[in-house]
């Protein structure tokens, strides 16, 4: 077919439903899913708004809302935030380095479908009385909770062994499949990004689900490794869960970061500030992110002296953070801004993503952290950085790479009404939350004292925004999925590979291997994007 | 040009410090400020909103500027100037973070050396956290209670600890907060520093009940401290608790109306925390309301008499489990900590109800 | 585009500039998080043994498991004598030293069953008390790591002699390798930690 046919070719909605090993399958099959399961843990978050847009028992009872408080986190987490940005990086890592698929690609699609039973076994579980112990399933409340508890804690070890399995491809794919040309210093953020997430996730990931085995021996052996009364030490769950758990947030924002990275250039018009710096940066961070896990035990049983250590840390990783925010700002600098959709949404990233790096900063100031600790200012910090943040990164990518996977144009005037309820909603959902955590509230409550009431209406306004604010979204997907005008093979003039062939690409990517010549981000060159690639000899020449 | 840009900066610089240093002295947050250490943690705050304001302007106004200022042109295609790194600019925009955060860093630790000061004269709390409430022992006067009460000015030590799951002691008036974990006492000081009366709740989920696990400390004057703990003593048993691990049953059911003994059991028990029943004070929604209970216990299992249901669900309370509510929110060990007397009188009691 | 095409291309790549083997890769890849998993046990036992010290320990017996770790080692030896074999293109000798790496495999695996048996005599079991807990766990998960080990190395056993093996396509039996002596590494560690200190 030739790239004309492979445009205007009606879509072959079968193979999305089997197993198939072409990565862009999987990465649509990764999309696809990641946000039915958003709009599943969307759900949950509206019915505990609800609950607690007023004092008092009102649609769920105690036993009720924890569970739904702890699906709403755990789908939030492991269904939607880590496994989309698997779904990107399926897409696009082989055609940003110019491969014509992963190296691995039936242990991906063996990858989504673990992912996908494990989601199922986790949904499984919320309707089989469910785990609610909050996401973080402290022991000892998670060792006496209902059976539900055992099958929750089974669906977070095949999501894991999942991402385990997607991060060994990944790895391998960046180091061996590289077009030639394409060096290190050549790959896109994105790319970069995902190398760090991947190194966390090989590193993190294990760990949980060594945590998790001991929790269910604890629970269907009989085994004694947290049951005090027995010698065994609650702290050390606390420690193995932040392992990973802490690490799991840089996993679910470095990825958000290097779509940013990709974003700002192609719609400034402009080369990336610091090209080296932010991919240090994302190592950096990486790498610091294995070392701060216990900035969540400062008021538990830890050992005091042990705290100062964990504050420094914490501390340290807001350098590499202000590099990448810095950087980003001297991207956009003297550019030549075009105000698509992507690019607000990536705008808007920088704009909420800073409230919740600078709250990082209160939470790592021990005496501070102690008074807010797992109260609302956490809640609020936490969905700063991961709605404000890496949603709004999600978002921009879907609609930055929308004419890439569909071959289509989405359309702006519904983008931009989307970008406006999810900035403003975020804003007033999230802004109250940091208020009612330092007067007094604590979190994961199904009922909360009358002086929190205006804080939590407000909040729960904000939420009713958000939900709507995917119904533009929605709508905009399915509308210019079918009649949205044709994309072309690269709307944006981006420089990247992706947008070098096809929209979407052929079969395997490339109709010829590409011989990658300068880096990603070279604006400004007189050649301009086409003439970057040469055509390499052909094979066996 | 240059002079001009440098003048800029100053004048920006200058702006800066200025909106910083009125955030943090106008900034006003927190919860009252009730004890010694409040006052410091809230200084912190205060610094952390000065500088996280300044940051804040620096970012979204470079943003909005960048925004406003460097639009593309209509029809215009062109790439824009380039420039890809500056090394100058990194290393600042590197360095001054460090500088900022160093600060922030041994700021806070020497706040959190001065609140963690132990004196000799310190009084002693046992905190006791349990599904789903608090209970507080003082050793020196063998008093325990459910509510706290501090001397004002009197630095005091809290031993917490818990009987099942992890709680979390918190008094946001304090600023002062410490987990109860299994198998550990943790320690927390304070002093509190102004009279009145404020909310302790459990930060740290701990099942159903975790919203209503809440309680009260009332700072005040040494004389009215001790004349209430005169009142307690008399009041509540003051059982060993590491001799026992629970409450034990130490009552003397004497000659007192057999109403009057059966709400105070209801009321030692804390069924109240989850359970309504107006005549013994019981307020809580986790479980079923009690009013009425003396009739629709007959009712609600037909095979089980109304008084055999009343024992069984306090006793075994999953083996019945009303609509609406969910197995495993009550306490099961109430069979261990409540003498075979006691529940007696205490389903009697609950049968006129 | 046809497999031949593909391999060639792949030439291209930075897999075939690098030297690297995208299969020998992932496999690394894949240990890395493998350590960090028994990192995760080994550090459990660890946190009990520092911080509540009990004299549980005394049970073992150290000789019996010396012996054992030593069938391990030799196992490890007979793979690389395994590997060296096919390189020369000797498929009989590589199946005698794969034969001899499951027969010691199979006499580890029942040693460590032997030895969990007469602790579990002694009273020294899974649920009772944290020692019994962290050694049998990780043990166990260590052994059935061994196990499927053994059956990954039955299961090329057969390929050899199937004549499924050669100089040129010995990359199945280097992957063994790497997870053999992996599992190897992991038991002198733990060996180590559990035993001798």
């Amino acid at each position: 077919m030739t790239n004309e046919e492979i445009m205007t070719a009606p879509i072959r909605w079968r193979r999305y439903f089997k197993w198939n090993t072409d990565h862009k399958v999987i990465g649509v099959q990764y999309l696809v899913t990641t946000f039915i399961f958003f709009l599943i843990g969307g759900v949950l978050a509206m019915m505990m708004r609800a609950e607690l847009a007023q004092p008092g028992k009102d649609i769920l009872d105690g036993a009720q809302y924890n569970a739904v408080m702890t699906n709403h986190g755990s789908v939030m987490i492991f269904l939607w935030i880590i496994p989309v940005f698997a779904g990107f990086a399926n897409y696009f890592i082989p055609l940003m380095i110019g491969a014509e698929d992963m190296a691995f690609p039936n242990l991906n699609a063996a990858s989504y479908f673990t992912f996908l039973l494990g989601g199922l076994v986790m949904m499984g579980s919320f309707f089989l009385g469910g785990a609610n112990t909050g996401w973080t399933a402290y022991v000892p409340l998670s060792i006496i909770a209902p059976d539900g508890q055992t099958i929750w804690a089974v669906s977070l070890i095949l999501v894991g062994t999942s991402s385990l399995m997607g991060a060994i491809n990944f790895m391998t794919t960046i180091v061996t499949m590289r077009a030639p040309g394409m060096t290190f210093w050549r790959l896109p953020l994105f790319v970069w990004g995902m190398i760090a997430t991947s190194l966390l996730v090989l590193l993190a990931t294990p760990v949980l689900t060594t945590g998790l085995i001991l929790v269910i021996l604890d629970r269907v052996a009989g085994t004694v490794f947290f049951d005090a009364n027995a010698g065994g030490d609650p702290i050390l769950y606390q420690n193995i869960f932040w392992f990973y758990s802490h690490p799991a947030v840089y996993i679910m924002i470095l990825p958000g970061m290097g779509i940013i990275s990709e974003i700002f250039p192609v719609f400034s018009r402009k080369s990336i500030f610091g090209y080296r710096m932010i991919a240090l940066s994302s190592l950096a961070i990486s790498v610091l992110g294995l070392t701060v896990w216990a900035h969540h035990m400062f008021t538990s049983g830890l050992n005091p002296g042990m705290r100062v250590p964990f504050m420094i840390t914490s501390m340290i990783i807001a350098v590499p953070t202000g590099v990448k925010m810095f950087s980003w700002l001297a991207t956009i600098w003297d550019g030549k801004i075009s105000f698509t959709t992507p690019m607000i949404f990536a705008l808007g990233f920088i704009s909420l993503f800073v409230i919740g790096g600078i709250t990082g900063i209160f939470l790592a100031a021990i005496p501070f952290n102690i008074h807010v600790h797992d109260t609302y200012f956490i809640v609020a910090h936490l969905h700063f950085v991961l709605f404000g943040g890496s949603v709004s990164a999600i978002y921009a990518g879907v609609y930055y790479w929308f004419p890439k996977i569909t071959g289509r144009m989405y359309n702006e005037t519904l983008g931009k009404i989307h970008f406006g309820m999810n900035f403003v909603g975020t804003l007033l959902t999230y802004l109250p939350m940091f208020l009612a955590g330092m007067l007094g509230m604590p979190r994961r409550v199904a009922d909360y004292a009358p002086e929190f009431t205006e804080l939590n209406l407000l909040a729960t306004l904000g939420g009713i925004l958000l939900a709507f604010s995917t119904i533009p979204f929605l709508y905009n997907v399915i509308v210019s999925l079918a009649k949205g005008e044709l994309a072309g093979s690269n709307p944006w003039r981006g420089l990247t590979l992706e947008w070098q062939t096809s929209s979407p690409p052929p079969e395997h990517n490339f109709e010829s291997s590409p011989l990658v010549t300068s880096g990603p981000y070279d604006y400004g060159s007189a050649e301009g994007a086409q003439e970057l690639l040469e055509l390499a000899p052909a094979a066996g020449d | 040009m240059k002079e001009r840009s440098i003048l800029a900066l100053v004048i920006i610089t200058l702006v800066m410090l200025a909106i910083g240093y009125l955030v943090a002295i106008n900034v006003d947050v927190m919860p009252v400020a009730a004890s010694s250490r409040a006052l410091l943690v809230d200084d912190l705050a205060r610094i952390l909103f000065g500088l996280a304001t300044v940051v804040f302007i620096i970012v979204q106004g470079a943003l909005i500027y960048a925004v406003v200022r460097f639009r593309k042109r209509k029809g215009d295609n062109s790439d824009a100037i380039q420039y890809r790194g500056n090394n100058t600019l990194e290393l600042i925009w590197t360095v001054i973070p460090a500088i900022l955060v160093t600060f922030i860093g041994i700021y806070s630790f020497r706040v959190l050396s001065e609140i963690e000061v132990h004196s000799d004269d310190e009084m002693v709390v046992e905190v006791i956290g349990q599904q789903f409430i608090w209970q507080f022992r003082y050793p020196s006067y063998d008093v325990r209670t459910q509510e706290l009460h501090l001397p004002v000015g009197q630095q005091v030590r809290f031993e917490i600890t818990t009987l099942d799951v992890i709680h979390s002691f918190w008094v946001p008036a304090f600023r002062a907060k410490r987990d109860a974990t299994p198998g550990q006492v943790s320690e927390l000081v304070i002093t509190p520093t102004e009279l009145g009366s404020y909310p302790i709740r459990c930060a740290e989920l701990c099942g159903v009940g975790h919203s209503v696990m809440n309680s009260l400390v009332t700072v005040e004057s040494e004389e009215d401290f001790l004349k209430w703990i005169a009142e307690q003593s008399g009041v509540l048993p003051t059982p060993d608790l590491e001799e026992t691990g629970s409450i034990p049953a130490e009552t003397e059911i004497a000659a007192e109306p057999a109403q009057l003994v059966g709400s105070s059991i209801f009321g030692r028990y804390d069924c109240g925390v989850c359970h309504v029943l107006d005549d013994a004070g019981g307020f809580g929604h986790v479980g079923p309301t009690l009013e009425g209970i003396g009739e629709t216990a007959a009712a609600r299992e037909p095979a089980v008499d109304a008084r055999a249901y009343l024992l069984k669900s306090i006793t075994r309370p999953d083996a019945f489990v009303v609509a609406g509510y969910s197995a495993g929110s009550m306490p099961q060990n109430y069979e261990d900590r409540i003498s075979s007397e006691e529940l007696e009188v205490l389903v009697d009691y609950l049968l006129t109800q | 585009m046809g497999s031949q095409t593909s391999a060639l291309k792949d030439h291209f790549r930075a897999g075939g500039e690098l030297g690297i083997n995208h299969i020998k890769l992932g496999m690394w890849f894949f240990i890395a998080s493998e350590v960090m998993f028994f990192g995760g046990l080994i550090a459990t036992f660890l946190n009990f043994k520092i911080n509540s010290p009990t004299l549980e320990g005394e049970l073992l017996d150290v000789t019996l498991v010396g012996i054992n770790t030593f069938i391990l080692l030799g196992s490890s030896f007979a793979v690389v004598l395994g590997l060296d074999a096919i390189r020369q293109d000797k498929p009989r000798q590589l199946a005698f030293y794969l034969g001899i790496t499951i027969v010691l495999g199979v006499i580890f695996l029942s040693g460590q069953v032997f030895e969990f048996r007469s602790l579990a005599a002694e009273g020294l079991t899974l649920t009772s008390s944290v020692f019994g807990s962290s050694f049998f766990t990780m043990t166990s998960f260590h052994g059935l790591h061994v196990l499927i080990g053994v059956l990954w190395a039955s299961r090329n056993f057969i390929k050899t002699l199937r004549g499924g093996y050669s100089s040129s396509t010995s990359i199945g039996i280097e992957l063994f390798g790497i997870y053999w002596h992996f599992v190897d590494i992991v038991w002198i560690i733990l060996f180590t930690v559990i035993y001798l200190i």
